[in-house]
This record gives C-alpha cells, structure tokens and sequence, in this order.
C-alpha cells in the first residue's frame, strides 16, 4: 500500500514538477523534460513495464496541453522506456555514465520521434527550435543524474 | 527473463497500439472522449498547481509587508504615545489659559493682589464646607482674603480664608453655613445676604419683599461686600421661595458657581502682598 501511495506520489509529482518548470522557469524554450528523464530512469532500474506504464501516462498528460498529436509523447515514452529496458540488459544503466549518455541520445531520439510522427499524421514537421534542441539533451541529462543520485541516497538501488 | 520480455513486448504492444490509434483518429468520438477525460483529470492539476504557485510566490511579498506593517505599528505605537504626551500638555496648557484668561478678566480691588494655590486636602464627607490649600504666610496670604476658582473661563467666588499656616491656608467655601457674602440679582438691583446651607444649595435672603424674582438669574457679589470685590459671579438662582407672610423679605435657592468637589486650583486675592510683608 505504502509503496502504491508513493508510486502516484511519485507519477503526480513528477507532473506537477514538469509544469511548474515549464511554466515558470523555461527559456528560449529549454526546459530539462523531467517525465522523459524519470522514464528512462524507472526503465533502467525498474525494468521495461513500470517504464512504459508511467511513460505512457505521462505522456497522456504531455499530449492533452498539445492541440495536436494526442498520443504521439505517449508513443515516444513508452517506446522509450522499452528500449531502455531492453538495452538494460546490454549495458550497466545504474552507472551514471551509460545512463547520462543513454538520456542524451535518448532525447534527441525523442526530438526525432516527434518529428517524425508529426510529419506522418500533420504533414508537418514537429520541430522544437535549436536552442531547445541543443540545450535540452544536457538538462535532461543533469535531470536524471539528480534523479539518480536521490534514488542511490534512499537505497533503493 | 523471458516471461519479462513477453511481458513487455505485449504492453509495448497494446500501449503502442493505442498510441497510433489516438494519433490516428484525432477527430474521432472515442479518441475526442478519451482527451476531454485526460484533460478532465490532469487539467486540475495545473490548475490547482497555479492557485498553489501563486500562494507560495506571493508569501515573500506578503512577508515583506508584514515585516513593513510591523515596522510601521511600532512606529505609530512611539507616535502615540508621543502625542498621549502631547495631549495631556495640551490640556495643562489649556487649562492653564484658562486660568490666566480669567484672571486678565479680574479687576483685583486696590490693594490686592491674586495669588494661585492648589487644593491640597478636602473632607471627603463635608466636601461643602472647607478645603486646605498650598499657600500660607509664606505667600502672603491673611485671614478673610477672598478665594476665587476659575469656571468656563471665568473666575466665580469660592469662600474666603478663615486659617492661615506657615505654607497652608484653610478657605471656608460658600457653602458652609457660617459662610455669607453680600450680593445681587442680574435683573435689578435687589441686594440681599448669600448664605452657606451646608450643601450644594445656597441661600439669598433679605430680598425685597415686593420683588418680583425668577429663576435663572445670576447673583453676583455685591460692591457693599466685605469680603468680596464687587460683580464676581456666586450663582444661578433656581427656586424661589414662597413667601412667608410673617416676615418682611424674600429667599432663593442658588446653585453655586464654583463646583466645591472638583475645584483644584483657587486664586486667592492677597490683602498685601508677600513683598509688602
């Protein structure tokens, strides 16, 4: 029960962090995707399927502020998070390394992925600007080792 | 291992599935139903998320204020008390004008001159009778010398000494009922004898007794008294006597000028003045 409470502790949380970065403190259209992030990290030390339940809603709430494209952050979470947990078993993601590194490409993938999916059901490619491009892999990246490091300190590893 | 992957591979499955229909279908009923309910769920969130942000970032403002208003209350409490202080002179002040007012007012009788002194002691049970004043021979006062006290900015008769001590002098008010001044009515020149009853009332006997009185006339110290100077105010008339057929005058009530029980300072007009002594 405890640890049900704290899972949509964690899943309401992590929304609300979202949105109050996004609302309050992005600029230039950077902002680090905290929901990305803490997919990618549930994937890696939780396994594929926690990854791509939580991916998949956070997604849901991603796509709901979008006008467009409903289901396409929650296509590209969950995806995401199976990748993650499939590449888990090739590579040491509780290192912070392989981790950090995994979140970059994984953000530009994300980048991408949108791109794509809006090209394919909007004739229009879902492009994000290249400031928030460049900058957003390495807040991302910071994100999850922040994560990380909160999820070693509470050993749970 | 392998149960995880199967595992995974259906949800990646059926979560992919519906993420491609949702992309596909956007204007669809169910897709369109599905949205309003997310929406319907997660919209609160910002929503209540903002109200909260709001709170939280308007704390250091309202802080700020509360240290602002905290500040200023001290600085009105010192303002306050400043001006209870500043009152409080006022009021001395005015009282003080008040009793200069009133003795610019006064033609001291040659020869005389006023002094003030403050009402040390009086009986509390015969608050009508006498009171004890701060000044004796040490300022010149002498027995009988007439004692005024100021009222609405005017100075009104009191009672005259009857004991002087080195530094205190004892004044027989009015209303005692060996007291008696000479005096007359505001509506003619009736003169009669003013005398203490032992209360609040005085008593103005020897009025003609074919004078017409009415209340509300004021009595005033008469030129012919030996005490007094002349036109200082004693009091109201407020009830006519009857007449009494075996004697050959007429009486009123006064109510008294000068309040016996809350007077606090009298002048008191010196026969000779200490420099003279």
């Amino acid at each position: 029960m405890i640890a049900f409470l704290r899972a949509v502790a964690l899943f309401v949380g992590a929304m609300l962090l979202q949105w109050w970065w996004n609302t309050h403190l992005a600029y230039w259209g950077a902002a680090p995707q905290f929901l990305l992030a803490l997919t990618i990290l549930i994937a890696a030390r939780r396994g594929a399927v926690p990854g791509m339940l939580a991916g998949f809603g956070w997604g849901l709430y991603l796509d709901v502020a979008r006008a467009e494209l409903f289901g396409a952050s929650a296509l590209i979470l969950t995806l995401a998070a199976y990748f993650i947990g499939v590449a888990r078993r090739q590579i040491d993601l509780r290192a912070n390394g392989p981790l950090a590194a995994t979140t970059f490409l994984f953000t530009w993938a994300g980048f991408m992925g949108l791109g794509l999916l809006g090209l394919i059901f909007t004739k229009s490619f879902e492009w994000c600007g290249w400031v928030a491009a460049l900058l957003t892999p390495f807040l991302n990246v910071a994100a999850v080792s922040v994560a990380a490091l909160f999820w070693d300190a509470r050993g749970e590893r | 291992m392998q149960r995880e992957t199967r595992i995974a591979n259906v949800v990646l499955g059926a979560l992919s599935a519906l993420s491609l229909l949702l992309l596909s279908l956007p204007l669809s009923t169910p897709v369109r139903s599905l949205k309003a309910g997310a929406g319907y769920l997660l919209d609160p969130l910002a929503y209540r998320g903002e109200a909260g942000y709001r709170r939280l970032a308007g704390l250091p403002e309202r802080t700020r204020r509360l240290l602002e208003a905290d500040i200023d209350n001290e600085s009105l409490r010192a303002e306050l008390r400043r001006m209870e202080w500043l009152a409080t002179t006022v009021s001395a002040l005015s009282t003080e004008n008040e009793r200069l007012r009133g003795a610019l007012a006064l033609q001291p009788p040659a020869g005389r001159s006023p002094a003030w002194a403050r009402v040390m002691e009086r009986d509390p049970i015969h608050w009508y009778r006498s009171l004890v004043v701060d000044a004796g021979l040490d300022r010149g006062i002498s027995l009988n010398d007439p004692v005024l006290g100021p009222r609405a900015g005017r100075l009104v008769a009191v009672g005259r000494v009857v004991d002087v001590r080195p530094n205190t002098s004892t004044v027989l008010l009015l209303t005692d009922e060996l007291s008696a001044a000479a005096a007359y009515l505001s509506s003619g020149t009736l003169e009669g004898l003013v005398q203490g009853q032992d209360g609040p009332r005085l008593r103005m006997n020897y009025l003609n007794a074919e004078a017409v009185l009415s209340e509300g006339d004021s009595v005033y110290t008469s030129p012919t008294s030996a005490t007094f100077p002349p036109d200082i105010l004693i009091g109201r008339v407020v009830r006519v006597n009857p007449r009494d057929p075996f004697l050959t005058f007429q009486s009123v009530e006064i109510s008294p000028a000068a309040d016996a029980s809350s007077l606090q300072e009298l002048m008191i007009l010196r026969a000779r003045p200490p420099e003279a002594r």
